[in-house]
């Protein structure tokens, strides 16, 4: 394995790597300073554009656009008081009111600084954590991952939301989408109607394109004509990084403390950057000897939300390389980009593509130092950008959706669907169900279905069936426990949320 | 800017004059090849379609531009092409095995003869039947008389309703083995990882998944599935030779045309093909890096009879895949 280092490491060191990690991370922070254009909208919108990549070009440029598209949310979190990305929402909380100090590049400075500090540290953990974890996993059959994604499931459903009903409903709409077609195990065609298109079933690419990006034009649109009342400030200047090495060292626990948060967040699946700066926030302030302080606008906010998002993209890779699982919905895009380039996430991801696992680690380290370099230097490019009028943005990203809907198979039917999910998106954004249960039960539905399949053949051979299989047992105890947890806090979490979001 | 598109209304002008001279089987062809591949891109289906494409295009000087129109182990593709013009314009590459096998499982009505057949131009490297290295057994035979000793307790993993799955019900019915078939996944990956973590005793898988496995001796290959012992492994015994005389399964690479397409263009194209595998020693390079495949390529009559003993193999277990 440790062989695969230097390869890893030659196989992005090209001119051709390097420009794409660099330009991917410039387009993502693009897509996430532009509020309402999001990380997952860059990674849907260049996966079709990777298809004719080699794989390591294809993977580096996915994971700069999710590097820079994450990270990009601070700029008009903090210059707009808008939120670029759901995943800097509580960067606003100190960022915008630094920003009317006058401290907007500080803040900025900030910002970008512990989001890199955040994405190395992520790095760190998804090094040291996924051969460790993909060792582990081998001894995962299909008792295992069957009960692995019904935790999975119960952890998207329960915590994605607010609304427990509201998130059961979206998750269990992605199940059902995701049974259209053939059956796994044994081939049967379901709910194919007589069609052949049907018998494919729905690709995941046609989902996302459909709800992270129609549904967001088809948003977008409605209040594009409404004055925006959001006012940009630019009287940005940004000395250095911005702020001293003695500020910087005095958030050495606050970074630590929210890149742990970012991480675990990031693991879990289904919950995203939004969550894990928002817990951040509340554990730095609940831990600070001044939390009267924040949300006037000090660092510690700024840092605690951008460590923790960053750190985050760490975390979600952790799942997804070993096991197959994605953390959340931009991690669900970076699945899809590793399996159009043959590189089969799993315990056998370290021996089977070793190198480009080593790759896709020495490409997330660059792109984290290409987004330092790119935001300090570049600020006032993006401030520019904040500027376009969306009626023109808009268009254009419509047709990428559609040209990203064909290269996926070379076939209309795949514009209809990502139209058709575009539209049934924006009913549910109306009906304020969300969506990410969604993607998460259209991925964790058939692998619960096939390793349940696979379970009942296994228990017909070996009569004790689950009860020798120690980790299926306690995933399935711990979904019990989560459900029964989620159900008594719901209230109590929803209330909290609303009110830190209201203030 | 528009330069470009003044050249793009000359471009389009000259493909529209040149429709009507298709119809001259010397001049073709003379304009875009498209070729549809069934399956999904970094495939060895798909690496084929694509590396036979580009030769031919270098033999005949026009473009053959490789679609991937993918779903379904490829019968959408299938479904959609077969009666698409007839031109020779229009050409699909696929793999015999899924053509087969999904005429055998119900999920296709049709099967090679819903198509002009132009080549069965190349073999896949092999399914290899693997046991984990410290399993007792080390032919095919020990294997086969371990599972009738304690029948129903050896699990053999495989993919319900594929040709791993065929090869599992060939040895129970040819052979009288009992083995407990589990579903392991359609993907060989998926299988191998299944057999290294001990969830399954026996898999089937292609060699090229388990070659560093078995060189690093972690997993053992007790026989080939192919008709022959490969070139390169010429260690490893063929089931026939180990006592399973119908245990033969080749994965037969394919091209096909438009049911209709004219005689004189499906030979042209046969002929190409021919001459590149057996003459181009860049074609043998590629496919031995690639896949360890050797050359490998049938005129029409032969391809068209290849098929047909495949077809009738695979409908013979149909019953069992529906």
């Amino acid at each position: 394995m440790l062989a695969d280092v230097i390869p890893g490491l030659m196989s992005v060191l090209t001119p051709t790597v390097l420009f794409f990690i660099v330009f991917g991370v410039f387009v993502g922070i693009i897509f996430g300073s532009i509020p309402g254009l999001t990380a997952t909208m860059a990674i849907v919108m260049f996966l079709p554009v990777t298809y004719t990549m080699s794989p390591i070009e294809g993977v580096s440029t996915l994971v700069a656009l999710y590097v820079g598209g994450i990270s990009g949310g601070l700029i008009a979190a903090i210059l707009l008081n808008i939120p670029g990305t759901p995943s800097s929402i509580a960067t606003t909380f100190d960022g915008a009111p630094m920003a009317r100090k006058g401290q907007a590049g500080k803040a900025l400075g900030v910002g970008v600084v512990f989001s890199f500090c955040g994405t190395i540290v992520g790095l760190l953990v998804l090094v040291l954590v996924s051969p460790l974890l993909a060792m582990f996993a081998i001894k995962f059959g299909p008792y295992e991952y069957c009960t692995l994604a019904l935790f999975a499931l119960s952890l998207v459903i329960s915590l994605t939301g607010r609304d427990l009903v509201k998130g059961l409903i979206s998750g269990l709409l992605g199940v059902m989408l995701a049974t259209v077609g053939l059956a796994p195990v044994d081939s049967a065609k379901r709910f194919t109607f007589g069609i052949v298109d049907l018998n494919a079933g729905f690709s995941l690419l046609t989902l996302l394109i459909g709800l992270f990006a129609i549904t967001e034009v088809i948003k977008a649109a409605e209040d594009v004509r409404k004055p925006v009342k959001a006012e940009l400030e630019t009287n940005v200047h940004i000395k250095g990084f911005g702020f001293s090495f003695a500020e910087f060292w005095s958030q050495k626990l606050n970074m630590i403390r929210s890149s742990a948060i970012g991480i675990v967040i990031g693991i879990l699946p289904g919950i995203g950057g939004a969550i894990s700066g928002m817990l951040a926030y509340t554990a730095a302030k609940n831990q600070s000897k001044h939390p009267e302080k924040f949300g006037t606008g000090i660092m510690d906010g700024v840092v605690a939300s951008e460590t923790a998002n960053n750190a985050g993209i760490g975390g979600a890779m952790i799942p997804l390389l070993t096991l197959g699982i994605p953390g959340d919905a931009a991690t669900a895009m970076l699945l899809g980009g590793l399996m159009v380039h043959q590189i089969a996430p799993g315990p056998l991801i370290f021996d089977k593509s070793g190198v480009e696992v080593f790759g896709i680690f020495f490409a997330l380290a660059i792109s984290a130092v290409a987004m330092l370099v790119i935001e300090l230097f570049g600020i006032k490019i993006f401030i520019r950008v904040l500027k376009v009028p969306k009626y023109l943005l808009l268009p254009v990203i419509m047709v990428l959706c559609v040209i990203g809907a064909i290269g996926n198979a070379n076939r209309m039917f795949d514009v209809w669907s990502v139209m058709v999910f575009g539209v049934m998106g924006y009913l549910l954004i109306k009906a304020k169900i969300p969506h990410v249960p969604m993607i998460l039960g259209f991925i964790l539905g058939p692998i619960f279905e096939l390793n349940f399949r696979r379970a009942v053949q296994h228990a017909q051979i070996d009569p004790t069936g689950v009860f020798s299989h120690p980790i299926a047992i306690c995933f399935f105890a711990v979904t019990i426990i989560v459900v029964i947890l989620s159900l008594r806090r719901q209230r109590k979490e929803a209330a909290l949320l609303q009110a830190s979001e209201e203030s | 800017m528009k330069k470009f598109a003044t050249a793009l209304t000359f471009a389009a002008a000259l493909t529209v004059g040149a429709a009507p001279a298709a119809f001259a089987e010397d001049a073709y062809p003379n304009q875009t090849i498209n070729m549809i591949c069934t399956h999904g891109a970094g495939g060895d289906t798909d690496y084929n379609t694509r590396l036979i494409s580009r030769l031919l295009e270098k033999r005949f000087g026009v473009s053959v531009v490789v679609n991937n129109v993918t779903g379904a182990n490829g019968s959408i593709a299938l479904t959609q092409y077969k009666d698409d013009k007839t031109d020779g314009y229009t050409l699909i590459g696929t793999n015999a095995m899924s053509l087969a096998s999904n005429e055998a499982s119900g999920l296709s009505d049709f099967g090679y003869d819903a198509f002009e057949v132009i080549s069965v131009y190349g073999k896949q490297c092999g399914e290899n039947l693997l046991v984990r290295a410290d399993a007792p057994y080390n032919t095919l035979e020990e294997l086969i008389a371990a599972t009738q000793k304690e029948p129903d307790s050896i699990t053999l993993g495989v993919a319900m309703g594929g040709s791993s799955y065929i090869a599992g019900l060939i040895m129970q019915m040819d052979n009288d083995a009992k083995f407990a078939m589990v579903d392991a996944g359609g993907d060989g990956a998926e299988r191998m990882t299944s057999l290294l973590g001990g969830h399954i005793d026996v898999t089937i898988a292609p060699y090229t998944l388990a070659k560093e496995y078995i060189e690093s001796g972690k997993v053992k290959s007790l026989c080939t599935l192919m008709s022959e012992r490969l070139p390169a492994t010429p260690d490893i015994p063929t089931a026939v030779e180990s006592g399973v005389p119908n245990l033969k399964i080749d994965t037969l690479y394919v091209l096909l045309a438009p049911k209709g397409t004219p005689k004189e263009i499906v030979d042209k194209l046969n002929a190409a093909v021919l001459d590149i595998v057996n003459n181009d020693p860049e074609y043998k390079e590629a496919i031995m890096n690639f896949n360890f495949q050797e050359p490998y390529a049938l005129n029409v009559e032969d391809s068209i009879a290849r098929l047909k003993e495949q077809r009738e193999h695979m409908m013979s277990y149909a019953k069992y895949l529906q």
